[in-house]
């Protein structure tokens, strides 16, 4: 009986596996296969001859490793900097005091949170156009930057809401700014919280696709998602090519998953608003 | 000192509310402005107010029926929540007694949430398609159907199939949500559940789920929220075709203003979205009455 209860769990189990990774297992040999066996069917489960001739076509070819680097460079500097500016507006909604500035402050974080990003579309690109800044990779980190900012200081606060506040205060009396104390007591005690702000905001802003579509135009300033986008919209789909594409798309994050799954976790529970 | 220290917070809140101005608070209330203007790529120098004529037109659109459109999305949201969340609980169940390899398990299994929703589309593209597609050749191969079916192309399957992969995709965040709270039942609980005579499933409908429906209801509700605006998954796969069968809210918005350059009517949506947004989110904080908690 207690036999067959843990096959059974087993059993299912191995049922959510098989099919959490079944389409990445598929879009993985889909691009390793040359352009016959791709239009093959019946299907070939495994490729015959398995060949980075996709890959190649995708670097060498195709301009990806721009997208990719594009990608890469906005990812980063916008998850950072969205993660050093929420440092600081977390603590200050963490520390203050007076319950009403704080209650409509937190109110004007949470509103962001129900705001789609798709929804900003048209008149960022109207008043990004006015100040010339769109088709510009500086532009559209800014506005990812800004994406993130609510969810990032919702989550810092709620990091900084459990140090407790004795702990600067004795810093402070022994001659510490409050700026000193936050870089030298409370950062130290939070980097896991900081890992998943960063993590959080990184894997959001790789995945962003239609901002980047309707602010990003020139062929060189694409990110990664627009690439894929037009990829799909030129007449006839290339999926050898696209899968390549796709398998990396999606390699990065993943990365990020696998090492700070931690962390992201932590920053779910902890701040729960988006998924 | 205490006046100090508040114009302290105040400054260094400032960066982060001065980028939300900018490029949220303020675009938020320009797209507001432009439902109820003329506002085309193609006449960007005229731009007159012309009062609701942007809803009107979307309402008595023939060739995107608005109520379909608004059916759509209540299918849509209604069908992935129920099987994210079964499916979601179900493996937070299964994952809540330690075994050998959890950590690499849950690895593999909650990667999805971390994947770009767009490419996540354009890989289950291909999975259902229509000629060379994997389902396709397992459907045939256990021959359960003679040709292959266009289940993107096809009006009777195409929702089914973005279905499919919304659940796919959202499974991972529920059983991330639930597994957590799972943890939190205390184990003497259980115990004493046992020691009562109470079964496995007995004990899961009387203790764990009364324990942890807080986390149950406010992860049900949020998803809700956002499953609603998430047209990522759609956009890749059918783009909202064939003839509407899967077009919702969202991606009606993103076809208007990404294909046909109506920036006006996709605006227009968008404020028909907020209105049901916050509609939403007033429901919800009425549910969960977190409003003590947010401070």
């Amino acid at each position: 009986m207690k036999l067959l209860r843990s096959l059974t769990k087993a059993l299912l189990l191995a049922m959510f596996l098989v099919f959490a990774l079944f389409p990445l297992f598929w879009i993985l040999i889909t691009s390793l296969k040359g352009g016959q066996e791709i239009y093959a069917f019946p299907v070939r489960y495994w490729p015959q001859t398995p060949t980075f001739d996709n890959y190649r076509y995708l670097f060498r070819i195709s301009d990806f490793s721009i997208y990719f680097r594009n990608s890469l460079v906005v990812s980063l500097v916008a998850s950072v900097g969205a993660m050093i500016i929420s440092v600081f507006s977390g603590y200050a909604l963490s520390r203050m005091r007076s319950r009403r500035p704080k209650f409509v402050l937190l109110l004007a974080m949470y509103f962001t949170q129900i705001i789609p990003t798709y929804m900003l579309m048209s008149p960022l690109f109207i008043s990004l156009a006015k100040i010339g800044m769109t088709d510009s990779l500086i532009g559209i980190t800014f506005a990812y930057v800004s994406m993130m900012i609510a969810f990032s200081t919702i989550m810092a606060k709620s990091f900084f809401d459990r140090i407790p506040v004795a702990l600067e205060e004795a810093a402070m009396t022994e001659g510490c700014t409050r700026t000193q104390t936050i870089f030298r007591i409370i950062l130290p005690l939070t980097l896991p919280g900081l890992a998943a702000i960063f993590s959080f905001a990184f894997v959001n802003i790789w995945n962003e696709l239609f901002l980047a579509v309707m602010l990003l135009s020139s062929n060189h300033k694409m990110t990664v998602p627009v690439a894929l986008n037009s990829f799909i919209s030129k007449a006839g789909v290339n999926w050898g090519v696209l899968s390549a594409g796709i398998v990396v798309a999606l390699l990065p994050t993943m990365i990020v998953f696998a090492f700070a799954q931690k962390f992201i976790i932590m920053g779910l529970t902890e701040g729960a608003v988006k998924g | 000192m205490q006046k100090r220290g508040q114009r302290y917070f105040f400054l260094i809140m400032l960066p982060a509310f001065a980028l939300l101005t900018l490029f949220i608070y303020y675009p938020i209330f320009q797209g507001a402005v432009i439902a109820f203007q003329r506002y085309t790529l193609f006449d960007l120098t005229s731009t007159p107010f012309i009062g609701l004529d942007n809803f009107k037109a979307i309402i008595r659109d023939i060739n995107f029926p608005f109520f379909q459109i608004l059916l759509n999305t209540v299918i849509w949201i209604g069908v992935s929540l129920v099987f994210q969340f079964v499916l979601g609980f179900a493996l937070a169940l299964l994952m809540r007694k330690p075994f050998r390899g959890r950590g690499l398990y849950s690895s593999l299994v909650f990667y999805p949430w971390a994947l770009s929703g767009f490419a996540i589309g354009l890989v289950w593209a291909w999975v259902f398609n229509g000629q060379f597609g994997m389902i396709n050749d397992i459907l045939i191969r256990l021959g359960l159907i003679k040709m292959p079916i266009g289940f993107l192309s096809d009006p009777r399957y195409a929702m089914m199939s973005v279905l499919i992969a919304n659940i796919w995709y959202g499974i991972p965040f529920f059983a991330i949500m639930l597994l957590a709270a799972l943890q939190s039942v205390p184990e003497e609980l259980m115990e004493a559940g046992k020691i009562d005579g109470a079964g496995p499933v007995r004990r899961l409908f009387s203790i764990t789920i009364p324990y942890i429906k807080p986390t149950i209801i406010s992860t049900t509700l949020l998803r809700t929220m956002w499953i609603m605006n998430f047209p990522d998954i759609i956009y890749a796969m059918t783009g909202g075709g064939p003839s509407n069968a899967t077009n919702i809210l969202a991606t009606q918005m993103i076809n208007k203003t990404l294909k046909f350059y109506d920036y006006g009517q996709g605006s227009a949506f968008g404020v028909i979205i907020m209105a049901l947004l916050f509609s939403y989110a007033i429901f919800y904080l009425y549910l969960t009455s977190e409003k003590e908690e947010l401070l």
